[in-house]
């Protein structure tokens, strides 16, 4: 139990009084997660949003795929990156294994799909009528599927959610492809495993804290753009 | 008489489970209010998706202002937007009411402002004003439904194509409100093509009927027409006749017909050759009930039978009598008559019948 609370405490004064090496790796992985995240969405929300939109040829097959992604234990996305990337690798040449940008591409291989199938469902719930309805309002494709996307919005932060939550708190790609170089590589993730070995349970408690807190803030603030559902709008109306 | 505005031929539309929508011929004239009726099924909201476009037909032929809009070059966006259509589910955007009002003007054209009069007169008709800023998901059904419609008369289609939009409201608000609807399009003059179940809500608001089955168009007319004499049994069931009785023609002097039903004669006013055997019907509200035929020559009536009352129902606004009199026929008798007559199961009642108001087919 003091074991806990010595972490605790342990974690406060290391944030508070701005400890170097700490904020370097909690920026580190705000970065690395953050820029995972905002590609992934751009990857997976498009091909989400078209495959739930659309009946087309492959379907099946390409939903499978995105289902199986979404079940991608993060060790083997670290070995496809890490195969990749290494030297003898097909893009050895360019030399990025153990560098923030391959623990970037490792985190995206693992949040597109979980992006992509989220947003997959949040469309599928929408009323297939509504699509209907747009076209017969006058939409055309863009503007049906702009109007569709609106009303998939909510559920499809969702994705997000799962997407950043997913890869902010992954250990084993981001170790295999990283690395976990002290001031290079090293994330909360990683680190809190090197803390742990050295027996510096403290420490280990400590970013653990920072990880649930980063964790918490991003969800907190995500919960609440999503559950904003508005019953009142100001309507500019001629009087 | 206005031209059409458009005109169906041969259009054919097969499902997978064997239902095939087939209509012949369709048409529908300019400024009037088209009724379609027709049991759950048969092809009625099929044929709003193939008008606007939103399904494509097998075969046939739309031809909309003149225009086969089935052709492969058409410029379908072009033709939708001189429709508007309200499906039976009101289908609303996660946007304000006032924005899903005006949704249909933005996509089309992005000028509200031009049509600032037409959304004031139906916002003030409709009393839309206080549900402006408000969520659909806070409105009740019936109000959702009012806005869908606003939505699409907002657009001042050359046609109207309305897919059963009060058949999910409440009694009470379809009674208040359709009457308020149905007024602004006979107002503004609007084209359209109504689809429902309730013969009611068709006589008392179209200008011509058809009637649907199974995919085939039975009979269309002028209300009365289609009311008054259904050309089959299917269409004579679905707009109310509940008396249909078979008999052979035994006898026929200056075009009125003696057929015999059973033992009883009852007299027509048609053509048809001896021994001919054919389904008369009779519709409820001209059945005239009455408790003693002590001068029968004092009435004009052919047909006046003695029968006893088999069952009294309570229809609300009147009640429907079942007699046995030789035949089941059913006649309407208003709650005054019923309590003037002392009518109860059983009562021994006289009911007197028209010749003219018996339709033969």
């Amino acid at each position: 139990m003091e074991l806990i609370f010595n972490g605790i405490k342990q974690a406060f004064i290391l944030i508070f009084t701005g400890d170097k090496e700490v904020w370097e790796i909690v920026f580190l992985t705000i970065k690395v997660s953050g820029i995972a995240t905002i590609i992934s969405m751009l990857l997976g929300i498009p091909v989400g949003f078209f495959t739930g939109l659309n009946q087309f040829h492959g379907k099946k097959i390409l939903v499978s795929f995105i289902n199986t992604g979404m079940g991608l234990p993060p060790v083997a996305a670290g070995l496809m990156v890490a195969l990749l990337l290494w030297r003898s690798g097909p893009l050895g040449f360019m030399a990025i294994m153990y560098t923030p940008t391959a623990m970037v591409i490792a985190q995206i291989l693992i949040a597109t799909p979980l992006i992509a199938g989220i947003t997959m469902a949040a469309v599928a719930q929408v009323n297939p009528k509504l699509k209907l309805m747009a076209v017969s309002l006058g939409a055309g494709r863009l503007s049906m599927s702009w109007l569709l996307f609106k009303e998939a919005k909510l559920p499809a932060l969702s994705a997000i959610i799962a997407g950043f939550g997913g890869v902010i708190s992954e250990v084993g790609a981001v170790m295999m492809v990283g690395g976990n170089i002290k001031g290079s590589t090293r994330v909360l993730t990683t680190s809190t495993v090197q803390m742990v070995r050295m027996g510096e349970i403290e420490l280990a408690i400590a970013m653990v804290l920072i990880l649930l807190f980063l964790t918490f803030l991003v969800n907190f603030i995500l919960t609440i753009i999503q559950q904003q559902d508005k019953e009142k709008w100001q309507v500019k109306y001629w009087k | 008489m206005a031209g059409k505005i458009l005109e169906i031929k041969d259009l054919k539309k097969r499902f997978s489970s064997d239902f095939l929508l087939d209509i012949k011929s369709l048409s529908i004239n300019e400024n009037e209010i088209f009724t379609l009726i027709g049991p759950n099924g048969s092809g009625k909201s099929t044929l709003i998706y193939l008008i606007n476009l939103l399904m494509p037909a097998d075969s046939g032929k739309i031809f909309f202002e003149n225009e086969d809009i089935l052709a492969r070059k058409i410029d379908k966006p072009a033709v939708r937007k001189k429709m508007g259509v309200v499906f039976q589910e009101p289908l609303l955007f996660n946007t304000s009411v006032y924005n899903n009002l005006v949704m249909g003007l933005k996509l089309r054209s992005g000028n509200v402002e031009k049509y600032k009069n037409n959304l004031d007169f139906l916002i003030k008709k409709l009393r839309l004003k206080e549900l402006l800023g408000r969520s659909p998901k806070t409105l009740s059904g019936g109000e959702k439904q009012k806005v869908s419609l606003a939505r699409a008369l907002l657009l001042n289609p050359r046609i109207l194509l309305l897919d059963e939009p009060l058949a999910n409201i409440d009694q009470a608000t379809k009674d208040e409100f359709s009457e308020t609807f149905f007024k602004i399009l006979k107002e503004k003059g609007t084209t359209t093509l109504y689809i429902t179940h309730d013969r009611n809500e068709a006589m008392a608001i179209s200008d011509n009927i058809g009637v649907i089955d199974s995919g085939k168009i039975e009979q269309t007319g002028p209300r009365e027409e289609v009311f008054r004499k259904p050309i089959n049994e299917k269409v004579a069931k679905f707009v109310g006749v509940e008396t249909l009785v078979s008999g052979i023609v035994v006898n026929s002097v200056n075009g009125v017909l003696e057929i015999k039903i059973n033992d009883i004669k009852i007299f027509a006013v048609g053509k048809r050759d001896l021994n001919e055997k054919i389904t008369i019907s009779i519709r409820p509200e001209d059945v005239m009930l009455l408790s003693d035929v002590s001068e029968p020559e004092k009435l004009s009536t052919l047909n006046i039978f003695k029968g006893i009352t088999t069952e009294i129902k309570d229809m609300g606004m009147f009640k429907k009598v079942e007699i046995d009199c030789g035949f089941a026929l059913v006649a309407y008798i208003t709650e005054t008559s019923a309590k003037k007559f002392n009518l109860k199961k059983g009562s021994q009642i006289y009911a007197a019948i028209k010749a003219t108001s018996v339709h033969l087919f």
